[in-house]
C-alpha cells in the first residue's frame, strides 16, 4: 500500500446501555416516543463525536434506530412486507424480521430520515450509509410473488438504485453495500453457482451505476477468496472482505481498487491492538496488493456492547496512524 | 397404552411484577394485589399465610428465598391449572434468564454489557476472562423447591454448554491472534472453551441435580442450528455426549429458531446424540394459520421429515403455539389475534399435531408444547395458549381414537 490507510465504520453500531434501557421502557409503554428520540439523538451525537475526535474521515450516524439490517430498505418498498416471522441473522444470536415479497417491488415510501439522522452529521464531512445488497435482500426474503428469482433480484436492484439516488440527494456520499450471502449461506445447501453470482453482480451493478457516489461492496461471515477476483471487477471504488473468515494467505491478487479489510472482529470482545491490526494489514497487503487500504470492522459492530465497539473503533484509527508512521 | 400427545411446558414464563420488585425492594399489600387475584384463579390455598410471611419478613436472604419459592409455586400452579402433563420447573421463576442465570454462577466469566437480540430485546453478554469453573450450584435450589411443590411430572430445563459458549465472548480462550488462519484459531478456542464449560460447570451441575432426584433434564441448545457447518456440528455432538456421559437420567434437547436452512443439518446429527430421548422443536413460528393436515397447510412442520429420514428414533416435542409477537391474519376457526398475540384455537393445535403424526408415523412419539418459553407473553396470554395446547392435544387424541 502506498496511500496512507484510512478507517471507516459501517453498519449498525451498538446502542448505549442508556438507550437500551430506554427502548425497553418504551417497549413496556413507560417511556414516550419523544424521550426515546432524544436518546437516539444523543447516541448519534456521541458516536459522531467519537468519529470526529478520533480522526475518522467519513461519518456514519450509527443507524441506532434500525431494528435490523434490512428494515429501512424493506419499509421503503412496496410489494414487500415485514412478516410476522423472526429469522436468525446468519449464525449470530440476533434476529431480523423476515421480509415477504407479495407483489412487484418498487420504491414507494422513501424517507431519508428512516436511513439516517442527517441533521446530526457534520455538514463539512462525507457521510456513509450501509445498505443490504440486492442479492442478500432477495436471499433473506420469502418470495411469494416472483416466478423467476432473476426478476426479483432485478427489481430489488432497481429499487435500491433509486434509494441510493435519493440518499445521495440527501447528502450521503459513501455507501457500503453489504452482500454477506455471496460468501456465507447457512440458509442454502447448494454452493453459489456461477449463474447466481453473475445475477448477483449484475444486480449490484444496477444498484450502484450512475450514482456518482463512493461504493464499498462488503462481504462478511464467510470466505471471499473464491469470488474476490470477480468482486474486484465491479464498478465500485472499494471491495471488502472479512479477515476472520477469508483465507487470504492463499491469494495473490493485485488490484487498483481500494480494499476494505474487515480487521476487527465484531463478534469478539477482545479489542485488537493497533499494532496487531497494522502488522496484519501489512501482511495481507502482500497477498492482495492495493495502493489503498481501508480498515473496517468485519461486520456491524452491533454484536458487541457499546464500550467494546468504541474501543475497537479507536483501535482502527490508531492502527492507521501506526501504518502511516511506519511508511 | 400410554397417553397420546402428552403436553409439556418448554421454558420460562414472564415473572410477575411482585416477584421482580420483591427481589430488590420491600413489598406492600398493594404490590401483592396481582398475586392475590391469580391465587384465586390458580387455587393457591395458602396464599394469605405466605403473603403475610413475605410482608413481615425483613430484608435479607430469607425474604428473597421465600419470594422465589412462592413465585415458583405460582408458575407450577399456572401450568397445572391449564392441564399440562409435565410442568417443568414452573416457568423458571428463579432464573434471571437462560443465559445470565448460568453465567452468574461461573467463576471466570464477567458480564460485559447488552447486545441486541431483536428489535428492543437484548441480552447481557459475558466474556471468559480466565479459565472457568462453577462457583456454586446453579439450578439445584430451584429443583428442590419444584420437587417439593409440584403435583405433576417435572423436568429440569438447563441451558446447554454449546449455547452458553456460543453466546459468550471467548476472551481469554481466544488468546493472541497471530495474523493467519484466524478462522481456525477461533474454532480451536471455541472447542477449548466449550469442553471446559462441560467439565467445569455443566457436568457438576447435572451431578447435583441427579443426586437430588432429577430424572429428566432438558438441555436447551438454541444456538446449535445457527452454525450448520460440519466442524461446529461435530463439536456440538462431542460436547453433548461428554455432557451426558455416565449419568443415569433421561435427557432431551430443545432447539428453536434455526437459521434459514432450518433443522436439516441438526437432523443429520441428532441420531449421534447419546441418550437424547426427545427433541423439542419450534415449528408454529414458521407455520401458517389456516386449518388443515396436509403439507400445503402445514408447511412449518416439513422439517420433521428430515429427522425421520436420518433415522432419529426418539420422541418429538412439537411446538404448536407461537411465543412471540404476531401480526398476521388469523382465520376465525384457527384462533384470534389479541393485541400483539395470536391465541391459537385448539383446532389449529390439533391439526398441527395430526400433521406431525403423519410425518413421524407413531403418535406415541409426539408431545405437544409451545415453540419455546412464553416469557414475553402476559400470564393471561400464556394461560390461553397453554389451554389451547391441552385442548388441542385432547382433540387430536379423539381424532385418532
Amino acid at each position: 500500500m502506498t496511500m496512507p490507510p484510512t478507517a471507516q465504520l459501517g453498519g449498525i453500531y451498538p446502542r448505549s446501555e442508556q438507550l437500551i434501557e430506554l427502548t425497553r421502557s418504551y417497549d413496556r409503554g413507560k417511556t414516550d416516543r419523544a424521550s426515546l428520540e432524544e436518546r437516539f439523538d444523543q447516541d448519534t451525537r456521541d458516536l459522531v463525536r467519537l468519529e470526529g475526535d478520533s480522526g475518522f474521515e467519513t461519518f456514519s450516524d450509527g443507524a441506532f434506530e434500525w431494528q435490523d439490517q434490512l428494515r429501512p430498505v424493506v419499509d421503503s418498498l412496496e410489494g414487500v412486507i415485514t412478516g410476522t416471522r423472526y429469522s436468525r441473522w446468519f449464525d449470530t444470536n440476533t434476529f431480523y424480521k423476515k421480509p415477504a415479497i407479495i407483489g412487484k417491488i418498487a420504491v414507494s415510501k422513501f424517507e431519508p430520515k428512516k436511513f439516517l439522522r442527517a441533521e446530526l452529521l457534520p455538514k463539512s464531512k462525507p457521510w456513509e450509509v450501509t445498505l443490504v445488497g440486492p442479492y442478500t435482500l432477495s436471499e433473506l426474503s420469502e418470495n411469494l410473488h416472483y416466478e423467476a428469482r432473476s426478476d426479483l433480484l432485478s427489481d430489488i436492484a432497481h429499487a435500491e438504485h433509486l434509494i441510493i439516488q435519493s440518499l445521495k440527494d440527501a447528502g450521503v456520499s459513501h455507501f457500503q453495500v453489504s452482500e454477506p450471502c455471496l460468501v456465507y449461506r447457512p440458509h442454502r445447501e447448494e454452493a453459489l453457482t456461477s449463474e447466481e453470482l453473475d445475477s448477483a453482480l449484475a444486480a449490484l451493478r444496477t444498484a450502484v451505476t450512475g450514482s456518482n457516489a463512493s461504493f464499498l461492496v462488503q462481504t462478511y461471515f464467510g470466505d471471499a477468496t473464491a469470488i474476490l477476483p470477480r468482486l474486484l471487477r465491479l464498478p465500485v471504488e472499494t471491495v471488502g472482505f472479512d479477515l476472520f473468515e477469508t483465507d487470504w494467505s492463499q491469494l495473490k491478487v493485485e488490484t487498483e481498487k481500494k480494499l476494505a479489510l474487515g480487521i476487527v472482529d465484531s463478534r469478539e470482545s477482545n479489542v485488537e491492538e493497533p499494532k496487531w491490526i497494522a502488522e496484519t494489514a501489512t501482511r495481507v497487503s502482500k497477498h492482495i496488493v492495493s495502493d489503498n487500504i481501508i480498515l473496517v470492522p468485519n461486520s456491524d459492530l452491533k454484536f458487541v456492547p457499546r464500550k467494546v465497539a468504541d474501543a475497537k473503533a479507536l483501535s482502527l484509527v490508531n492502527a492507521t496512524r501506526l501504518i502511516k508512521e511506519k511508511n | 397404552m400410554a397417553k397420546l400427545f402428552p403436553t409439556q411446558e418448554i421454558g420460562s414464563i414472564a415473572k410477575p411484577r411482585w416477584r421482580t420488585k420483591g427481589l430488590t425492594q420491600p413489598l406492600t399489600s398493594k404490590d401483592l394485589a396481582e398475586a392475590e387475584q391469580w391465587a384465586g384463579r390458580l387455587g393457591i390455598d395458602d396464599y394469605h399465610d405466605r403473603a403475610k410471611e413475605l410482608l413481615s419478613t425483613p430484608e435479607g436472604k430469607d425474604r428473597v428465598r421465600g419470594l422465589l419459592e412462592f413465585s415458583t409455586i405460582y408458575g407450577l400452579r399456572l401450568f397445572e391449572r391449564t392441564g399440562l402433563d409435565n410442568v417443568g420447573v414452573g416457568g423458571e421463576q428463579q432464573r434471571v434468564e437462560m443465559y445470565e442465570h448460568v453465567i452468574r454462577g461461573v467463576e471466570g466469566m464477567r458480564v460485559l454489557g447488552h447486545v441486541q437480540s431483536f428489535d428492543y430485546k437484548y441480552f447481557n453478554k459475558a466474556v471468559a476472562e480466565s479459565k472457568i469453573h462453577r462457583k456454586h450450584p446453579i439450578y439445584l435450589q430451584e429443583f428442590l423447591d419444584v420437587k417439593e411443590n409440584a403435583k405433576g411430572q417435572i423436568k429440569v430445563p438447563i441451558t446447554g454448554p454449546y449455547t452458553l459458549v456460543d453466546w459468550s465472548f471467548g476472551g481469554d480462550y481466544s488468546g493472541h491472534k497471530t495474523g493467519s488462519s484466524l478462522k481456525r484459531q477461533k474454532q480451536e478456542a471455541k472447542r477449548e472453551f466449550l469442553l471446559d464449560f462441560v467439565e467445569q460447570v455443566i457436568r457438576p451441575e447435572i451431578r447435583d441435580l441427579v443426586d437430588a432426584g432429577a430424572s429428566w433434564i432438558q438441555i436447551d441448545e438454541p444456538a446449535i442450528t445457527t452454525h450448520p457447518e460440519p466442524a461446529d456440528m461435530e463439536l456440538f455432538v462431542e460436547a453433548w455426549n461428554e455432557t451426558v456421559r455416565g449419568f443415569s437420567c433421561n435427557f432431551s434437547d430443545h432447539t428453536c429458531y434455526p437459521s434459514e436452512i432450518g433443522y436439516k443439518i441438526l437432523a443429520q446429527y441428532a441420531p449421534k446424540l447419546d441418550k437424547c430421548s426427545q427433541l423439542a422443536l419450534e415449528f408454529a413460528n414458521r407455520d401458517n394459520t389456516s386449518l388443515g393436515v396436509d403439507p400445503e397447510h402445514r408447511e412449518g412442520y416439513r422439517d420433521l421429515e428430515y429427522f425421520i429420514q436420518n433415522g432419529y428414533e426418539g420422541e418429538f416435542g412439537v411446538g404448536v403455539v407461537h411465543v412471540h409477537d404476531f401480526s398476521g391474519h388469523v382465520p376465525t376457526a384457527s384462533g384470534k389475534a389479541v393485541d400483539r398475540n395470536i391465541i391459537e384455537s385448539p383446532e389449529l393445535v390439533r391439526d398441527r399435531l395430526l400433521y406431525a403424526t403423519k410425518i413421524v408415523g407413531d403418535p406415541g412419539k409426539i408431545w405437544a408444547n409451545p415453540d419455546c418459553g412464553l416469557r414475553t407473553r402476559s400470564w393471561d396470554v400464556t394461560y390461553s395458549k397453554l389451554d389451547s395446547v391441552v385442548k388441542g392435544a385432547e382433540l387430536a387424541r379423539r381424532t385418532l381414537s
